[in-house]
């Protein structure tokens, strides 16, 4: 995948983590230049007064796409000299020939850098003006020509599985969260520098905006803008974890970032991702440590919106990604289940229970003697169940205790079954307006089934103690 | 001549305008299902293999579901492929292989024609089996299924239609152990040409 290049530069300080071969090209350099390239495709519109919403053009966005992979593949190629990336028509013919196989790429590489690079293609499809189903065939033809013309190596099941799923998942929520910091009313330095803010999460709407002059012009703003309810919370602190490092309890920094994007019982449901959540850590030990995420593809109330006591079956699209260096854990996955909420009161306080099984499509996890070459992790599906109850005011979560059991058999690497066990318990305490103290217990621990030798069986506790910044809404 | 034009033009005219008056009904609409049959060729490739083995089979499919919108369904497809004469080397035959995938499928019809497209995701199996000595050697898997394909329904009524497909099924089961043989990771990629029957 193309995109692993860039981000893998940023997971270098993983210092168990070995060096992908389809790893980064020259970093902005690179991007430098497929901006460039990829600003060929694009009129640039002087207008000051601009349409919030692009005409959907689907061959402009699928061009975006093969722009940007000819242009990272032709990089690697004659700027790095990378001989997987000397791709002709003998090495396409091979591909084709001979198919899929699954690849021996780092965890985070896999895991990681090529769902957000899928979300990259996705996202030339938002950009371009196509909704979130009509982006999910861009971001499958992108993957797909990407791994049998992009690499000499041979195209890479897992790699598909990633990066469209991954793709489609982090890909819409970027697109959102892009759309939610960027500001079309806003002029001079803080419109540029919500822009900027943006391009991390959303490259190609950002490009895209840029070459049609949108950093300047005025608009209206989309829909997806504001999310009318939506809860925000930084905590930076202390965290205590043991087996991490060593066996004994290591104290190190840790930040973690919660969003809240939407909310299930707010209003009804209006298209994919109108709801979604994610949590990312990172580490002083590992950088960063965990991204999980979860979108709402679908909801529908069961009962009437104005009861006291609300349910609601929703069906999520799940992203986890779980590295550090004790344990490593991901996939794509989907989940059904009921989302409750009982009002309490009449200033905003409430409960909440969530109840869920899940298919996980391709899922990922270390274990001793897996994986196939230098890979040191397996592939294979599975399923799970989830469950949390929360106690909320206006969406804000104050107490939160939840588990989490997941099944994964392999089908690439050692024949395993693995179950995996999270649980946790997190309390935050406001002591300021937005300010608060959070403190957080989380438990991993997974045990390993071989035909063939002994069972595995290892747990990980740890603990957080984090100073939280947290900021709401919740509008009608 | 102009007499012949202008009637014609009022006639495009008056059907245009008819064709905007009436309700336009949906084209596709409630439940469906299909179940259908064809040659396919299946190619199994390995963690380690420099080559893929491929060999001919029989594929039967049914697949029932829903209606989204006018142009796209969802449901779930069952898949299978047989071959009696498999080998994972050149010149074997010994092997009976058998493949399924459970997927849930959507289909998308691009226009009001026939034509669609078809992708989803799911689960898979595959058996291989070997005649022994004594009774016969088998080897199971379990794992993701992946599916993807066009083909072209033909309308005989608005409950039923004859319909091609032409898909391409990826099944990974992961190991296959066999008397003589451990092939690693096996992924198995089923090519089917098939043809279905509709009813809606």
């Amino acid at each position: 995948m193309p995109g692993d290049r860039i981000i893998g530069d940023l997971l270098r300080s993983q210092p168990t983590e070995r060096t992908s071969r389809a790893y980064p090209s020259k970093g902005l350099a690179s991007y430098a230049l497929v901006v460039a390239f990829t600003a060929l495709l694009i009129q640039p519109l002087p207008a000051a007064q601009f349409d919030t919403l692009p005409r959907p053009n689907a061959f402009k966005a699928i061009a975006q796409t093969v722009v940007v992979n000819t242009a990272v593949n032709r990089i690697d190629a004659w700027g790095r000299n990378r001989y997987w990336a000397r791709v002709g028509t003998r090495v396409w013919a091979r591909n084709i020939r001979l198919g899929w196989a699954w690849d021996e790429d780092a965890f985070a590489t896999n895991v990681f850098a090529h769902p957000y690079h899928g979300g990259v293609y996705f996202n030339a499809g938002r950009a371009n003006g196509l909704d979130f189903f009509e982006s999910v065939p861009v971001t499958i033809v992108a993957t797909w020509t990407w791994e049998y013309f992009g690499e000499t190596e041979r195209p890479s099941l897992n790699d598909f599985l990633m990066s469209t799923l991954g793709g489609v998942a982090l890909g819409e929520m970027f697109h959102r969260i892009g759309t939610s910091i960027r500001d079309n009313e806003a002029g001079g330095t803080k419109r540029t520098m919500r822009e900027l803010a943006a391009m991390p999460f959303d490259p190609m709407g950002g490009l895209n905006r840029l070459f049609r002059g949108q950093w300047k012009g005025f608009g209206r703003n989309p829909a997806e803008h504001d999310p009318k309810a939506y809860v925000l919370r930084v905590g930076a602190g202390a965290r205590f974890a043991k087996g991490l490092v060593n066996d004994s309890v290591a104290r190190m920094g840790a930040v973690v970032v919660d969003l809240l994007y939407g909310d299930q019982f707010a209003g009804t449901y209006r298209t994919p991702f109108d709801v979604f959540s994610i949590r990312l850590m990172l580490s002083s030990q590992g950088g960063l440590n965990a991204l999980r995420a979860s979108g709402r593809l679908y909801g529908l109330d069961l009962n009437d919106s104005t009861a006291r006591i609300r349910h609601q079956l929703a069906v999520n699209q799940r992203y986890d990604y779980v590295k550090n260096p004790a344990q490593s854990v991901g996939g794509q996955s989907v989940e059904v289940g009921i989302n409750s909420r009982w009002r309490l009161g009449t200033r905003g306080y409430g409960i909440r229970t969530s109840f869920f099984a899940d298919g996980i499509i391709l899922g990922a996890i270390d274990a001793p003697g897996a994986g196939v070459g230098l890979r040191t992790y397996d592939f294979g599906p599975g399923a799970g169940v989830r469950w949390e109850v929360a106690a909320d005011k206006h969406g804000a979560r104050f107490f939160l205790l939840y588990g989490r059991v997941e099944y994964i058999h392999t089908v690439s690497g050692a024949a395993a079954d693995h179950v995996v066990n999270l649980s946790g318990l997190e309390l935050a305490i406001p002591i300021a307006k937005r300010l608060g103290i959070a403190a957080q217990t989380y438990i991993f621990d997974r045990e390993s089934r071989y035909p063939d030798r002994a069972r595995d069986r290892r747990e990980y506790p740890e603990g957080r103690l984090l100073l939280v910044w947290t900021k709401a809404a919740s509008k009608p | 001549m102009r007499l012949v034009l202008a009637t014609l033009a009022l006639l495009m005219l008056g059907t245009g305008a008819v064709t905007a008056q009436s309700p336009r009904r949906p084209h596709r609409a409630g439940l469906w299902g299909e179940i259908g049959f064809g040659p396919g060729r299946v190619r199994v490739a390995c963690s380690g293999c420099t080559d893929v083995s491929a060999a001919g089979g029989a594929t039967s499919y049914f697949r029932i579901g829903g209606t989204v919108s006018d142009r796209v369904g969802i449901g779930v497809e069952v898949f299978s492929f047989l071959d009696r004469a498999f080998g994972f080397s050149p010149g074997d035959t010994t092997t009976t292989a058998e493949t399924a995938t459970a997927t849930v499928v959507v289909i998308w019809f691009p226009g009001r024609h026939g034509l669609f497209f078809k992708g989803g995701v799911g689960l898979a199996g595959g058996q291989f089996t070997i005649p022994g000595t004594a009774g016969a050697d088998t080897s199971n898997g379990a794992g993701i299924g992946l599916t993807f394909g066009f083909g072209w329904d033909f309308a005989i009524s608005r409950k039923f239609a004859v319909t091609t497909n032409f898909g391409a099924y990826v099944t990974a089961v992961g190991d296959v152990v066999l008397p003589g043989q451990r092939v690693d990771d096996v992924i198995a990629t089923m090519y089917q040409a098939g043809i279905g029957l509709t009813f809606r």
